[in-house]
């Protein structure tokens, strides 16, 4: 950036437009300065070319960036926080969080565990409730005499159990039957409240399911679950839930009673 | 210069650069998802490399040098950079004036659409040297330290981009004419 003009006496292509950039030192862009304004060929030239220079700074524009792009983009300058944390205590952050996931952890499955099984049982309770619903299946034992459906059980249980005396009003007895639940041996009975069919499930209490907490309506049936010092109770029914409430607890009462 | 800025300021530093970066890399691609890509890989890369940063240099070049290498490493760059551009030799037109000078020039230069479409056929290299200058607002050294070419380069490779860019306008000029 030495000689301002070239052989001509006109500034070469390089330093009129290092002129218009600024870029030239005050010395050479004062020599430029004097030439243009005695010169009309250049300032024509030296205008044309600030000109395009505007107009590609315009053109360039064009291609912006979305503002979805933009978003993404800015994301990702930001998770360098944490890291300045970690950097700070690294091993106590580190051993803190590692702790913290693995209780979050624990307590998931625990969770998950329970919600898992309690979901495959209530969906068994249900579907052997409905089974009992169906036109061709009958009971085993088809009773409404206590002494005879209680004495069935006997030898086909490893648990004995009483059935209440009397029943609630407008409850019916129908029969009893031997089934499974969550893998343990169950005694079905069969009860009809106002009509409504009732099937209560009786599970020994040590080997039964041990599930905490059930849904209480499943596809619109109600279950009700008990538990006395020997027995799980769980009661499946579409009958209004006072009256299935008053059965369990007339089933649980029985069993104290020897 | 003082080194080790506080990797807090990163953020601020580059945040403010995202539309350019972002514009910058699809001018290189000609491509919206692979100038996104771009953009993210240089923030990685800027974002690992800050301590190497000079504080009271320009971070705009320092950021935009990254971009540039990033791009020359992408599949589209490696292809790019197979044409051969016959840059930086001496111009056998360049003895005389043949700069543009009449005034049809500045009345083409209102047309915005001719000129987006000079602007699209211009060799890539010069296109390149142009933005940096033109739309940036980069100075000649700091396009010097993006492009890692001496000051002098940068300079003949402008003026040779806006005399190339003044004779596609006036070839276009000549059509419509």
């Amino acid at each position: 950036m030495t000689q301002t003009t070239n052989a001509t006496g006109h500034p070469a292509p390089d330093q009129l437009s290092a002129y218009i950039d600024g870029e030239l030192s005050s010395g050479e862009a004062n020599e430029v300065q004097q030439h243009l304004a005695d010169c009309h060929t250049c300032a024509l030239r030296a205008l044309s070319t600030t000109q395009l220079k505007k107009a590609t700074a315009g053109a360039a524009q064009r291609f912006a960036a979305s503002p979805e792009a933009l978003g993404r983009l800015a994301a990702q300058l930001r998770p360098q926080e944490p890291k300045k944390g970690a950097r700070i205590y690294p091993f106590r952050s580190i051993a803190w969080a590692a702790l913290a996931a693995s209780l979050v952890l624990g307590l998931s499955l625990f969770g998950w565990r329970q919600v898992h099984q309690a979901n495959a049982l209530s969906a068994e309770l249900l579907d052997q409730h409905l089974a009992t619903l169906s036109s061709g299946a009958s009971p085993e034992v088809i009773s409404t005499d206590r002494h005879t459906v209680k004495p069935w059980f006997q030898g086909k249980l490893p648990f004995s159990f009483n059935l209440p005396d009397p029943l609630p009003p407008d409850t019916t007895l129908k029969g009893g039957d031997l089934t499974y639940l969550d893998g343990q041996p169950a005694a079905l009975l069969l009860f009809t409240i106002h009509k409504h069919e009732v099937s209560v499930f009786l599970t020994q209490r040590s080997g039964g399911p041990r599930v905490t907490t059930m849904p209480s309506v499943r596809s619109g049936f109600t279950m009700h679950r008990a538990t006395t010092q020997d027995l799980h109770i769980i009661a499946v029914s579409d009958v209004n839930p006072a009256d299935l409430d008053a059965l369990v607890s007339a089933l649980v009462q029985a069993q104290s009673l020897h | 210069m003082s080194s080790a800025p506080s990797s807090a300021s990163f953020e601020q530093l580059a945040l403010p650069l995202l539309p350019s970066l972002y514009s910058h890399a699809f001018w290189l691609s000609r491509n919206h998802a692979e100038a996104e890509d771009l953009v993210q890989e240089t923030i990685s890369k800027a974002l690992r490399a800050f301590d190497s940063f000079q504080t009271g240099t320009n971070f705009k070049a320092w950021i935009f040098r990254i971009l540039r290498n990033t791009f020359l490493t992408s599949r589209t760059g490696i292809a790019a950079s197979r044409t051969v551009f016959l840059e930086d030799l001496p111009d056998a037109l360049d003895t005389t004036d043949t700069s543009p000078s009449p005034e049809d020039h500045l009345i083409r230069l209102c047309n915005q659409a001719a000129v987006n479409e000079a602007l699209d056929r211009l060799q890539a290299p010069l296109r390149e040297v142009l933005l940096l200058c033109d739309v940036e607002e980069l100075k000649y050294k700091d396009i010097a330290l993006v492009l890692d070419v001496p000051i002098g380069t940068v300079m003949s490779r402008i003026s040779r981009a806006r005399r190339t860019l003044h004779q596609l306008l006036q070839s276009q000029l000549g059509k419509s004419l």
